[in-house]
């Protein structure tokens, strides 16, 4: 007998008790439908940090005052001994690092934009050198970034994140009209592409000005933040080596004294990201096993009381001249077609699923592609786990004994 | 198709012995037979006397306490479960005093069933099945379950998935128990022009009229040969047994 008998042998038996079958697949279904859903909000969250977290381009790293703070202890030891980074820290960098390729400056703060009757409130107002637009990177939909003469000559000149051009500038081109950002009124020279939002906050509530002008705003006090993209072909680790030396010997470090400034790299970023989803992923799978071996028990549960209600069919299969492997198969691919069948349920749910949390949860979720191939593979090694007891059963009736059931 | 008269069938002492609780149910005490290639056999004798017992030892389906079963030169006791499957789905034809029919299948794929393990393809399966159907003239009922079917019916599906294997010995256990004098004939007619052909036919029945078509009547009485020869004989004593038994009586048959 044929595989595809088997096949059509098995799903007659699987229609002929539907609500049966559709119980036995339900908890396949949930196992598989959770552990996909788990991998795509935890696929999407990797794809978000990616892209965006530290949406640092690769080969950069970025100095500022305190760098990634792992703890409390941490914090206050930063907050005492590390000084404010200034813009000439940038510029020193520059200047000393042939292993850095290029350095841009930037500083934040918050401020309402307004145009006409039209404004934005809690608008993040960052105070740039030029390349940072080129560093971070910016993709720039209409305008230009600025020139140098503009930052150096402390300029009103503005570039707008998409949530503010499409606030103050709804159905007009903004390039060249003014907007008042604070106080100040400013000139319009670039607008960036939207980016986005995550867990809810959007990425795109933003304006540049040149770096320069900030500082005569808001004073030079506060601490910037310093992007240095490293040379091609350099190890990332030499070019922050570099800049550390150059930024330590401005601090007047001694040997012993630790650093009083902060590093971060979209790596170090990542590795302390990928740890977290590595953990809630082994917990999430954990918990999916177990519940996957649950409904594998479910399976070979119904397996065998179908063996017992069919000893009669069984029976006459062999009398006509079934072999003890063609009973085994068709019971071994019935539990396989009914694992499977679960997996594929489970699949349709968690794509359903990931669509549902992407649009109406702050969560990121991207179904990966993987886990088609992931889950049959599972439910096949399920059904055929699971099967073989109850089918080498079946498969070991005696003819006449079987035919004698009731 | 090999010589006729060579010995197909040869039972040496055989037994079977149901032990229930401390009681020993003799259902074959010692059977000796020898039945040749293209013979037509009807095999006798009241209720409860072995008949449907021996049907399954000669048909593998059933292993005996003791004796020997040589079929075909081979001693069935030496065979392997694979090759019983394959004498049960090539060699031999079955029709169950209680049909088995599954219930779930239509008259059609019951009937395409033993195929199915001959590994015959779909289409060649379906014409022969539907071919075998139309000799036991049911090819309306194709489409029925066998719950849609009468007795009568039932039974002569059972008989078509007998024969769709064109089996070398077809063993038929009371085929007309449940048929009108009319049906019964026309299958009848149907095994002797099969024994025609060189099938080697063995048929349970508790009617004379119907053992009369086979050449060779055995009578069997609490799992033994009481008498052995042709049907030409059969007399007095035979129809002693046979007045004891209702020629009627019904089976509780279960619908598949
Ligand atoms: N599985 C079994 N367990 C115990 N005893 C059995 C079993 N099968 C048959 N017997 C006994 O063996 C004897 C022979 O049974 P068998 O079915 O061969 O009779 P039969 O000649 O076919 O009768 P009938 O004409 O009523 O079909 C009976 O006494 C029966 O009770
Ligand atoms: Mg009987």
């Amino acid at each position: 007998m044929s595989i595809l008998e088997a096949i059509r042998i098995a799903i007659g038996s699987i229609l002929s008790n539907k609500l049966r079958s559709f119980l036995t697949l339900l908890g396949t279904i949930i196992s598989i439908s959770s552990i996909v859903a788990v991998i795509s909000v935890i696929n999407g969250l990797n794809i978000y940090v990616e892209e965006s977290i530290s949406n640092l381009g690769k080969g950069v790293f970025v100095i500022s005052k305190f760098g990634v703070i792992h703890n409390r202890d941490d914090l206050f030891a930063a907050i005492r001994r590390n000084k404010n980074l200034r813009l000439q820290d940038g510029l020193a960098i520059k200047k000393a690092c042939d292993l850095v390729d290029e350095v841009g400056v930037e500083i934040h703060a918050s401020a309402k934009a307004k145009r006409e009757n039209l404004s934005i409130e809690g608008v993040d107002v960052g105070g740039i050198t030029e390349s940072i637009l080129d560093i971070e990177p910016f993709e720039i939909d209409a305008g230009r970034n600025f020139t140098r003469s503009e930052i150096v000559g402390r300029s009103y000149a503005v570039f707008l994140g998409n949530d503010v051009r499409e606030a103050l500038f709804p159905d007009t081109d903004p390039i060249g009209k003014k907007i008042t950002v604070g106080q100040r009124r400013f000139l319009v020279v670039g607008a960036a592409k939207k980016r986005g939002s995550v867990f809810g906050m959007s990425r795109d509530n933003y304006v540049k000005i040149p770096i320069t002008t900030f500082q005569k705003i808001y004073g030079t006090w506060g601490s910037v933040n310093i992007s240095c993209r490293k040379a091609p072909g350099v190890p990332i680790d030499e070019a922050m080596d570099q800049a550390r030396v150059v930024l330590r010997s401005r601090h007047h470090l001694k040997y012993k004294d630790e650093d009083d400034f902060g590093i971060v790299t979209s790596d170090g970023l990542n590795d302390l990201w990928k740890n977290l989803t590595a953990a809630i992923f082994s917990i999430a799978t954990f918990v999916v096993g177990i519940s996957l071996v649950v409904s594998g028990i479910v399976i070979m549960n119904i397996m065998l009381v179908a063996v017992i209600e069919r000893t009669r069919e069984i029976g006459v299969r062999k009398a006509v001249g079934a072999t003890n492997r063609d009973i085994t198969r068709q019971f071994l691919v019935e539990s396989v077609i009914l694992s499977c069948l679960g997996g594929f349920l489970g699949l349709l749910l968690a794509a359903a699923l990931s669509v549902i949390i992407q649009n109406v949860s702050p969560l990121p979720a991207r179904f990966p592609l993987w886990a088609p191939p992931m889950a049959f593979f599972i439910c096949t090694t399920i059904g055929i786990f699971f099967g073989l007891n109850p089918a080498r059963k079946a498969s070991r009736l005696d003819p006449i004994e079987a035919l004698r059931a009731e | 198709m090999s010589s006729p008269g060579k010995e197909i069938i040869h039972l040496d002492n055989l037994r079977k012995t149901y032990v229930m609780g401390s009681e020993e149910v003799h259902a074959l005490d010692g059977v000796d037979l020898s039945i040749l290639q293209g013979e037509y056999v009807a095999i006798m004798g009241p209720s409860g006397s072995g008949k449907s017992t021996l049907m399954n030892l000669i048909g593998c389906l059933d292993t005996p306490t003791s004796g020997g079963y040589v079929l075909n030169g081979n001693q069935v006791g030496d065979l392997s479960e694979d090759e019983l499957a394959y004498i049960r789905n090539r060699e031999i034809g079955f029709v169950f005093q209680t049909f088995n029919l599954l219930p779930r299948l239509t008259a059609l794929k019951n009937v395409e069933l033993p195929l199915i393990y001959s590994g015959i393809g779909v289409s060649e399966r379906e014409e022969r099945a539907r071919e075998s159907l139309d000799l036991v003239e049911l090819a309306d009922r194709v489409d029925h379950r066998p719950n849609e079917l009468s007795g009568g019916q039932r039974q002569r599906v059972a008989i078509a998935r007998a024969l769709v294997t064109r089996p070398t010995i077809l063993l038929a256990d009371e085929p007309t128990g449940n048929l009108d004098s009319t049906t019964s004939m026309d299958i009848m007619k149907l095994l002797n022009q099969l024994n025609k052909n060189g099938n080697t036919i063995i048929l349970v029945t508790h009617e004379k009229d119907i053992a009369r078509h086979a050449k060779r009547a055995v009578v069997i009485r609490d799992g033994k040969i009481i008498s052995d020869g042709s049907t030409d004989t059969l007399g007095e004593e035979t129809s002693a047994i046979a007045s004891t038994e209702s020629t009627s009586y019904s089976h509780s048959e279960d619908p598949s």
